[in-house]
């Protein structure tokens, strides 16, 4: 009898407990942020014939490439969603700071950037004699639209070139530093 | 119908005053440096500034002078600065906020460790950067200091290209603590690098018996330049006798390596640590 009692009260507080798991989830998805979708890889072509003072391994130079890649699938989601955690994957140091810091004042501002990508040609320049920092130039091919909440109030098509730093994390290439060069163009 | 004209032409005024103010912000800006920006017309407006690492928007009055502060600014790259008027399509401009002096380095040096007499063993990577943290892509000569704890330092100069300056070095024939500095103008950054041993030269053992049990040790071990080999670094003492072939690897410590062997009959035992060896030792029969 007093099991009885007992599973009847469990099966109770499972179904309370489902209907309260199914009210937040249909709160959320009115009132929550709006989930976009994925954004798509960008392509990345490095080219790394002219580099020293280190030779690159064939598998360095495809984790580089894939994670740059990465790097950037991700900065586009995080400043698209005003999301700074999806930085931890792929940056660290100033390119993590600036980026937390961009993304903390598109929250108080209501502007915010979305970048269209439409890939990267990489030139690696120095690869260091301990492998422990590679510079790269990329010429990135970006459409870039400027938003004031959801609207978009200027778009532009641009050709940036970036000077990057990437250094090795624990099982991936991390951006340390992403530096627009001057001779960028817009 | 006048007045109808008069009116409507001065509706036209006011929308075009308020939605075609032209900006006009200087080509390069030095990052961290308040400036301002011209912008025609009247009437309220909103002026976006869009940069690498920050984004701001306020409302303002056309006609005067759009005032950038310097925190707006800290970060170098492209910025596009967008004015958005109360009616009509916005304008916008970009510029470019270039990095300030060379102020900062950072140091990276590898190996913390490194055995003397190596070849081009020890590399340094300074990155310049301004007092911002911006990384200075033009030239800059950057000073290489390398100390050692006795002798005399050595100095390079390399300029930097795109941020990086690099060298490499071969350390130094004595073991013991070498500082590396990097310099730009005023600001240095150190670091330090110990030269340790390198591979024993060669072995001297010998042996005795104590309390009827056969002892063997090394000599003190050093490497072919007279440094100690550093402690931990294995001796292998091998006995050969009428069992066979008997090998014991020891750790050195306090610059001897040292093992007891049981021996009976005659034996005779070696010892190697790496690719040196040393004199055999012949043994008779137990005591």
């Amino acid at each position: 009898m007093k099991l009885t009692l007992r599973s009847k009260t469990l099966r109770y507080r499972l179904r309370v407990a489902t209907a309260l798991s199914m009210f937040l989830l249909i709160l959320g998805g009115i009132f929550g942020p709006p989930v976009l979708a994925e954004q798509p890889l960008p392509q990345v072509q490095l080219n790394a014939d002219s580099l020293g003072p280190r030779k690159i391994e064939d598998l360095t130079e495809k984790s580089i490439s894939r994670d740059y890649a990465l790097a950037w699938q991700n900065l586009s989601q995080a400043v698209e969603q005003n999301r700074a955690d999806l930085l931890d994957a792929y940056f660290t140091g100033l390119a993590k700071d600036d980026f937390t810091q961009l993304i903390g004042d598109q929250k108080n501002s209501g502007a915010h950037i979305r970048y269209l990508d439409h890939g990267h040609k990489l030139e690696a320049l120095f690869y260091s004699p301990a492998g422990d920092a590679i510079q790269l130039q990329d010429q990135a091919q970006l459409e870039i639209q400027y938003l004031d909440g959801d609207k978009v109030i200027q778009s532009e098509q641009v050709t940036y070139h970036y000077i990057v730093l990437m250094t090795p994390g624990a099982d991936r290439w991390m951006v340390r530093d992403l530096e627009n060069a001057p001779q960028s163009k817009p | 119908m006048r007045q109808l004209l008069t009116g409507f032409m001065c509706l036209l005024t006011a929308a075009a005053s308020a939605s075609a103010a032209e900006l006009r912000p200087p080509a390069q800006v030095t990052a961290g440096t308040a400036f301002s920006i011209p912008a025609g017309g009247s009437g309220k407006a909103t002026f976006y500034l869009y940069g690498p690492a920050q984004v701001s928007k306020r409302e303002l009055d056309l006609g005067s002078e759009i005032q950038v502060q310097a925190e707006e600014v800290e970060r170098a790259g492209l910025y596009t600065a967008i004015l958005c008027g109360s009616s009509g399509p916005c304008s916008s401009a970009n510029f470019y906020v270039r990095p300030g002096e060379p102020d900062r380095l950072t140091l990276l040096v590898h190996p913390s460790r490194v055995p003397v007499s190596a070849a081009n063993a020890i590399s340094a990577v300074a990155v310049v950067f301004d007092a911002l943290h911006n990384m200075v892509l033009t030239p800059v000569p950057v000073k290489f200091n390398v100390s050692p704890k006795e002798g005399a330092s050595i100095s390079q100069t390399r300029n930097s290209s795109n941020g990086i300056a690099w060298i490499r070095m071969t350390s130094a024939p004595k073991g013991g603590p070498a500082k590396l500095e990097a310099v730009i103008g005023k600001t240095s950054e150190v670091r330090v690098v110990q030269q340790v041993a390198s591979d024993a030269c060669n072995l001297n053992i010998r042996g005795g018996w104590v309390a009827r049990r056969f002892t063997v040790e090394t000599a003190p071990v050093r490497d072919c330049t007279g440094n100690f080999v550093p402690d931990g670094t294995v001796v292998s003492f091998t006995k050969i006798d009428d069992s066979g072939k008997t090998t014991v690897d020891v750790p050195i410590k306090r610059g001897i390596a040292k093992v007891e062997m049981p021996v009976s009959g005659s034996a005779r035992i070696t010892a190697a640590s790496g690719v040196a060896s040393g004199n055999e030792l012949s043994v008779g029969g137990a005591r």
